[in-house]
């Protein structure tokens, strides 16, 4: 185990230096100057010139640069925004929080709603349930994202008028940014309004989650369903009932959490896109994450955002897959014979 | 009343044959099967039979609401936009390039992450660790930021969309293929055919490949319904198709500035993502239920 642990910390270390490889290449390639691509600069002095060409080391070989490059980035350096002139770090910081918020509270809603519904449709003898449920997912995982966050929108925020549609938090309260997480931090604060504006968080929240969720959603519906279909047929399944136990219990104790192996693993294999529909979803929502701080930044053509961007949202996207990966090993006994047993 | 026998003999349907009973068994993957099917003779017929040229505009009538509504005019079957441009012809123009580009995308990455798939799946150790699992691994990074990244060095068009989506998808296939190949190795046919005296490349045209293409099929249904939506969310995100092009995701992104007053500027093009998207996957759902028994 601990030999496939270090294999899959090694891809990682791997990945990670082959991203920061292409995002090195694109400096050269973007169509500024290389110290304005690094720095966010334009106009820098003659002492900040110098300075930017020792940091990375612009006068010395390619490999010496990307080195340097490395190094400047994982020591925070991400240079300033062009746009706002603020540190990139700084920016990056205020605006993860939020995405985590945003894609931890529609994964939750995912995860716990999208098993028991699955397990409903894989257990169902009625056809019209079951098809109805794997019908609706199917339409569900066809719709496209950004036309579903627009007709939300535009029926509960603007027709019915029952939820706020954009932002994360009514600009009424001023809340301090401790943790960064919007519904923590409202909580904290000191002020009188302090559970007024944590409701008014929850009501922010609703609609992008509930948009943003639809895609996991669905995808776990679909999955804990065959992977249900397959488990209850096993034997163990039968020898369970054969003892006389209680269904629910088979379910919970037997069926489920062998069910769920093959789920984990589809989460991982998911990530990539649920962060892309993340970012569409936090452009139309106005949601201050990083996908429409990413977004915002290649409208305007903010070399060092967009680096930054991508740099931190790939990272994650290849740590988490590699986690999942990795837990799904020790989980799951069946995939340790394949571990030790081949080769 | 069952069929007579006369012979003896039982008629074993071919697998092709058996996986098609089972898939037109399926009424919803006969639908969507159809939907694809009209979804293809429109992107070759589709300058043809649409009404109206792509950007022809007629001033007098901005914003023409579609024609069950009362105010609609039939002559604009869907309605006009902002600038007089008749929706249904610049529907069946996107066809093209939503749904065509998708096809086009996907078989470029079809036959990149077929090749490199199948020659990291036949090797063994660190050399297809190193191609199966490295790219794999990096190139899961969302085709969104891909196309972020291709916007930020070569700026946006549709053309750039092609870059972005294809290198997101051929991993995918990569991942695919070199699994399903690796998973075929290890069975006892192959090694029957091995010690047949049959060498790498027989093997894996004739003893493997047979095996795979059902799982390329399915991964190539996914693939395509993936891309229909990546294209249409670069669309819609003015980092794909630009303004005036009828793609249906720069449609949404045209019409909403007016989604409040014309709703149907941007109902109308959802609704053919939907509907082409919805077509695909019924079809790769059908396939995918009519497949699984047989392969178990």
């Amino acid at each position: 185990m601990w030999q496939y642990f270090f294999r899959r910390s090694s891809l990682f270390l791997a990945t990670t230096l082959i991203m920061m490889a292409v995002l090195f290449y694109a400096t050269h390639l973007f169509p500024v100057d290389q110290t304005y691509a690094l720095t966010g600069i334009q106009q820098p002095t003659n002492e900040q010139f110098v300075q930017i060409y020792q940091d990375f080391k612009l006068d010395s070989n390619e490999v010496r640069q990307f080195i340097a490059y490395v190094q400047q980035r994982f020591s925070g350096n991400m240079g300033i925004s062009i746009n706002s002139q603020q540190p990139v770090y700084d920016e990056l910081k205020a605006v993860l929080p939020a995405s985590f918020e945003l894609s931890l509270f529609s994964g939750t809603i995912a995860l716990f709603l999208g098993v028991p519904i699955g397990v409903i449709a894989a257990l169902s003898k009625n056809k019209l349930i079951q098809g109805s449920i794997l019908g609706l997912t199917l339409a569900g995982y066809s719709t496209p994202i950004f036309w579903l966050g627009l007709t939300l929108s535009l029926w509960f925020g603007v027709n019915l008028g029952w939820l706020p549609i954009s932002g994360q938090i009514n600009l009424l309260y001023q809340i301090e940014s401790v943790t960064g997480f919007m519904l923590i931090d409202t909580l904290l604060s000191d002020s009188v309004y302090r559970l007024q504006a944590f409701v008014d968080a929850i009501m922010h929240l609703i609609l992008p989650a509930i948009t943003l969720a639809v895609l996991p959603f669905t995808l776990i519906v679909r999955i804990t369903h065959q992977a249900m279909l397959h488990v209850m047929n096993q034997t163990y399944i039968r020898a369970a009932e054969a003892r006389g136990l209680h269904t629910f219990k088979i379910i919970i104790r037997h069926a489920l959490p062998n069910a769920m192996i093959p789920v984990l693993k589809s989460i991982g294999i998911m990530l990539g896109s649920f962060a892309s529909y993340g970012i569409v979803v936090e452009v139309i929502f106005s949601w201050p994450g990083v996908g429409s701080w990413l977004v915002s930044g290649i409208y305007q053509r903010d070399y060092t955002v967009i680096q930054a961007g991508i740099l931190s949202v790939s990272l994650l996207i290849i740590f988490l897959s590699i986690l999942i990966e990795f837990i799904h090993t020790v989980i799951n006994p069946m995939s340790k014979k394949e571990l030790y047993a081949s080769y | 009343m069952p069929p007579i026998k006369i012979y003896k003999q039982d008629y074993i349907a071919t697998p092709a044959g058996r996986v098609w009973a089972a898939f037109s068994k399926n009424p919803f993957a006969l639908i969507g099967l159809w939907g694809v099917c009209f979804l293809l003779l429109l992107t070759i017929l589709a300058p043809f039979i649409a009404p109206y040229s792509v950007n022809e505009q007629n001033q007098q009538i901005l914003l023409l609401p579609p024609s069950w509504d009362p105010l609609g005019h039939v002559e604009y079957f869907l309605g006009t936009d902002d600038l007089g441009r008749d929706i249904f012809s610049r529907i069946l123009h996107g066809v093209q390039l939503t749904f065509g580009m998708s096809l086009i995308i996907v078989s470029c990455a079809l036959f990149l992450g077929f090749l490199i798939g199948s020659i990291s799946g036949m090797m063994r150790g660190l050399k297809s660790s190193i191609l199966g699992h490295l790219l794999d691994a990096l190139l899961s990074i969302p085709s969104l930021l891909m196309a972020i990244l291709v916007v930020a060095v070569i700026g946006p068009g549709l053309y750039n969309v092609f870059w972005a989506v294809g290198i997101a998808m051929v991993p995918q296939f990569i991942r695919t293929i070199h699994q399903a190949v690796h998973e075929e190795l290890q069975k006892e046919y192959v090694t029957a055919a091995k010690l047949d005296g049959a060498n790498n490349l027989q093997i894996f045209w004739y003893v493997i490949m047979p095996n795979v293409w059902e799982v390329l099929i399915i991964q190539i249904t996914m693939a395509i319904s993936a891309a229909i939506l990546d294209i249409a969310a670069l669309g819609f995100l003015n980092l794909g198709a630009q303004a005036p092009s009828p793609e249906w995701g720069a449609m949404i992104a045209q019409g909403l500035d007016n989604l409040l007053l014309a709703p149907w500027t941007v109902t109308i093009p959802g609704v053919a993502i939907l509907f082409s998207v919805l077509a695909v996957n019924l079809v790769g759902d059908g396939l995918r239920s009519a497949i699984a028994p047989i392969r178990n």
